[in-house]
């Protein structure tokens, strides 16, 4: 893989496969989107049927539903945080920390996007999955480019 | 930042590579820090120095 090859240290590499985990884990948590595969609802039938009813269920479920959202959002943070404390080389460090800025920098506006669409379609989607994405390729692919700038 | 890296790496015969490991960094960092795209932290400009047996004012100037 392009994004993923041999020249990535082990630190990275792990960091990589951490950073996959949090965007599963974002799929995992999407709890609002009832059409997504969910190993959560799919596995736990009860929590299939309450996810399925919002309307009927109580504030504090719903609370809950939503705050399991945080998690991957908890754990990317974790991931990049463990990586820059553990990144021997200052460049590299630099150029992650560039890298994490643009991601967050496409994540920012490809959600401004989505939401001025949603207002005009009316129509619910599923942001967060949106977010992860947006935020992991667009990482990946600055860091790439930094990189090779510097070749 | 102005250094003078790349000449006192020439004088040894070291590449870059040879240099990024002696330090432990990465070579894009060599690279960076030789065009003068990247200043490197202090504690890194005191390996180079001790590396090369000189001054840090003597490899890096303003």
């Amino acid at each position: 893989m392009l994004l993923c090859n041999k020249n990535l240290t082990p630190l990275q590499r792990r960091s990589v496969q951490r950073m996959g985990a949090a965007l599963l884990l974002t799929v995992v948590t999407n709890l609002s989107t009832p059409s997504l595969p969910n190993p959560f609802r799919d596995l736990i039938p009860g929590l299939s049927q309450l996810a399925n009813s919002h309307a009927h269920s109580s504030a504090l479920f719903v609370a809950v539903l939503s705050a399991l959202s945080v998690l991957p959002v908890l754990l990317a943070v974790w991931v990049a945080a463990r990586y820059l404390a553990a990144e021997p080389d200052e460049f590299i460090r630099a150029l992650v920390v560039k890298a994490l800025l643009w991601g967050f920098a496409v994540t920012m506006a490809g959600n401004a996007v989505a939401g001025v669409l949603m207002n005009i379609y009316s129509r619910p989607f599923p942001l967060s999955l949106l977010s992860a994405d947006l935020f992991f390729a667009s990482s990946l692919i600055a860091f790439r480019i930094l990189q090779w700038s510097y070749q | 930042m102005k250094n003078r890296l790349r000449m006192l790496r020439a004088e040894r015969s070291w590449s870059q590579a040879d240099l990024a490991d002696k330090l432990g960094v990465s070579r894009q960092s060599i690279n960076a820090i030789e065009t003068g795209r990247f200043d490197p932290s202090l504690p890194l400009a005191f390996k180079l120095a001790r590396l090369f047996h000189l001054p840090i004012e003597s490899i890096f100037s303003d």
